[in-house]
């Protein structure tokens, strides 16, 4: 990054921002199509009923949920990002904190769905929010189910901010190399920004409390859906590790997508000197760490299950690893724990496509670590006469596919109308431009 | 709509220049505003050295949202008080989660609320002491006067290495 100049990273990044290609039109319609083909299975599952889903007692929460704990995850990298790592002044963000936070907004708006999916009858969505029924009755505040209304609204809310907040000094830059209407809508969205000391001071002031009110959220909204599961008395779920294991998982697989997005984006818009071997290094580093901590979380709830002495946890987890689905286990066994231990070599950690690769593997593993999590506890539940196996219907297939269509319309359209690299933080990390230090 | 203004504005190539023309017109007792491609700390610190008073709006805002969320799960709770799961009406760690929540979002909110308000945004008016390049590599002075002592500051400015002046009439 030492040749480069604000001037040059100025027109690199505007570059991104010309008229979408061709290519971007194909990939766009076809985004469109696996989108509308998910919205048809929903509107069919109003107009039929939840019965066109595989849900089935006793499993009761299925792929739905599994794709809202998937996405929730996803979104946990980027205020990690963002937040705990500008604290930490960890100058790798710089580069690629913009597409994480891009990639959390988008994501948890994804996750945002499915509870609404759930429901079934979806125009009562209503009902979550906090207001007294006609008989004065307000929701409860004790249930996890309330806490997770709160938290993911507010997570949603935060990171939104965060991100509109980070984007005013970039689309001021956009606004003056834009024309016609995109001009108009630039100059509207950076509000007017002009960089004097005046906006920095309370920008730079806000951006610090920002990432300080952020960072606590991150770790929360993931403990308050892990509490989803661990609040109540179901065997497979009731256990006090589920916090940091939630957590830990979400940012292994948000770690995990934003490696998934970036190595493409790098190639496409030939951005190598900005996202170099040592940002794939050390999101490589963390993809290792966190795998560990998922790995140690899986052998302590085995260990607890033979421990216990409990017959029913015992039961739930010999069936997780040898039952039926005993291979969607074994999956995520393979794709979190054993397959991201190459990232321990650095060679691996600096080949881009190689971590490319690793990050689907871990895309696809946390997915089922979700599925394995849910769907197998329901199954296979206190009671062997209500013991039933999930079968999932075109339906639930269908909405789950969907929603990457979903979260992938949201992206090709960020990445090609708002800068989708952070254009003034990469300066910052350019050497000053110095009359004095020019003359030495 | 803020009322338009005339002075002198001069652009920068170097921070050190700018840094040395600040300190000119400092001491020419001369008010000025300092426009940047980035937040620079030399220039912050040379310019203005009082806090931001962003921070207390947050603080305040944050109490505010935790005592707010406090109080809707104490007072719904005791407006029927009806025993579920077990837990007493007035349950202190799970409503623990809801004010916390409510705090980190109104705190937020009062950040992003206090910031534009003390940053002078939005604010689409503004024409004057402002030049493109400033979003790109070069750094602005810009110094309200009249026209009288406009040739004095220009003076100055191109003095201490503005590579461009000019005096921008209201």
């Amino acid at each position: 990054m030492s040749t480069l100049t604000y001037k040059k990273v100025n027109e690199d990044f505007l570059s991104l921002l010309r008229n979408p290609t061709k290519a971007w039109y194909v990939l766009f319609v076809l985004d469109l199509l696996v989108l509308a083909f998910g919205a048809a299975c929903w509107i069919y599952q109003i107009q039929t009923g939840m019965g066109a889903a595989g849900k089935m007692r006793p499993v009761m929460w299925a792929l739905y949920i599994t794709d809202f704990v998937f996405w929730v995850g996803i979104g946990h990298a980027g205020t990690l990002i963002s937040a705990v790592l500008f604290l930490f002044r960890s100058r790798f963000r710089n580069a690629i904190y913009r597409t994480a936070e891009g990639m959390t907004v988008f994501a948890v708006m994804t996750a945002g769905l499915f509870p609404l999916i759930h429901l079934g009858r979806v125009w009562f969505f209503y009902w979550l929010l906090p207001y007294p029924n006609q008989r004065g009755l307000w929701p409860n505040f004790r249930s996890p189910l309330e806490w997770d209304v709160f938290a993911v609204s507010t997570y949603l809310t935060i990171s939104s901010v965060f991100f509109f907040v980070g984007l005013i000094p970039d689309l001021a830059v956009a606004r003056e190399s834009a024309t016609g209407l995109r001009k108009k809508i630039y100059t509207l969205a950076s509000l007017g920004w002009r960089g004097t000391n005046t906006q920095w001071k309370h920008y730079n002031n806000a951006y610090i409390y920002f990432a300080a009110l952020a960072t606590p959220l991150v770790f929360s909204v993931h403990s308050v859906v892990s509490w989803d599961f661990a609040m109540s008395v179901n065997p497979g779920w009731h256990g006090t590790i589920f916090a940091p294991y939630f957590v830990a998982g979400a940012i292994f697989s948000g770690i995990g997508m934003v490696i998934t997005l970036m190595v493409p984006m790098r190639k496409i818009f030939g951005l190598e000197k900005y996202l170099t071997d040592w940002h794939f290094d050390s999101m490589g580093k963390i993809l290792l760490f966190t795998s560990l901590i998922v790995t140690y979380a899986y052998a302590t709830e085995m260990f607890m299950a033979w421990y216990s002495g409990n017959p029913f946890e015992k039961s739930v987890f010999w069936d997780r690893a040898f039952g039926p689905l005993g291979w969607a286990y074994w999956v995520m066994v393979l794709c979190n724990c054993l397959i991201p231990l190459l990232c321990i070599k650095k060679t691996v950690r600096t080949n881009v496509w190689g971590m490319f690769i690793i990050s689907i593997f871990v895309n696809i593993g946390m997915w089922f670590e979700r599925f394995v999590i849910i769907v197998q506890s329901l199954s296979h539940n206190f009671d062997p006469w209500v013991w039933r196996q999930y079968h999932p219907t075109l339906v639930d297939v269908g909405i789950s596919i969907g929603s990457f269509a979903w979260f992938g319309m949201f992206f090709l359209l960020f990445i090609k109308f708002l800068p989708a690299m952070a254009i003034v933080e990469i300066k910052e990390i350019l050497p000053v431009p110095r009359k004095k230090a020019r003359a030495a | 709509m803020s009322k338009k203004m005339s002075g002198v504005l001069a652009v920068f190539e170097h921070v050190d220049t700018t840094i040395d023309a600040i300190r000119a017109l400092k001491q020419d007792k001369r008010k000025m505003t300092v426009i940047t491609p980035v937040p620079n700390h030399e220039i912050a610190d040379e310019i203005d050295d009082t806090q931001s008073p962003v921070r207390l709006c947050t603080f305040v805002g944050g109490l505010v949202g935790g005592i707010l969320g406090f109080t809707l799960c104490a007072w719904t709770s005791l407006d029927w008080p009806l025993i579920t799961n077990g837990k007493e009406i007035l349950s202190i760690p799970p409503f623990m989660i809801i004010t916390f929540e409510c705090t980190v979002l109104i705190g937020g909110l009062t950040n992003l609320v206090a910031m534009l308000f003390f940053s002078g945004l939005p604010n689409l008016n503004v024409t004057e002491g402002f030049d493109p390049r400033f979003t790109v590599d070069r750094f602005g002075i810009w110094v309200p006067c009249g026209k009288d002592e406009a040739e004095g500051v220009a003076g100055v400015l191109r003095s201490h290495g503005a590579e461009e002046v000019r005096f921008d009439a209201a």
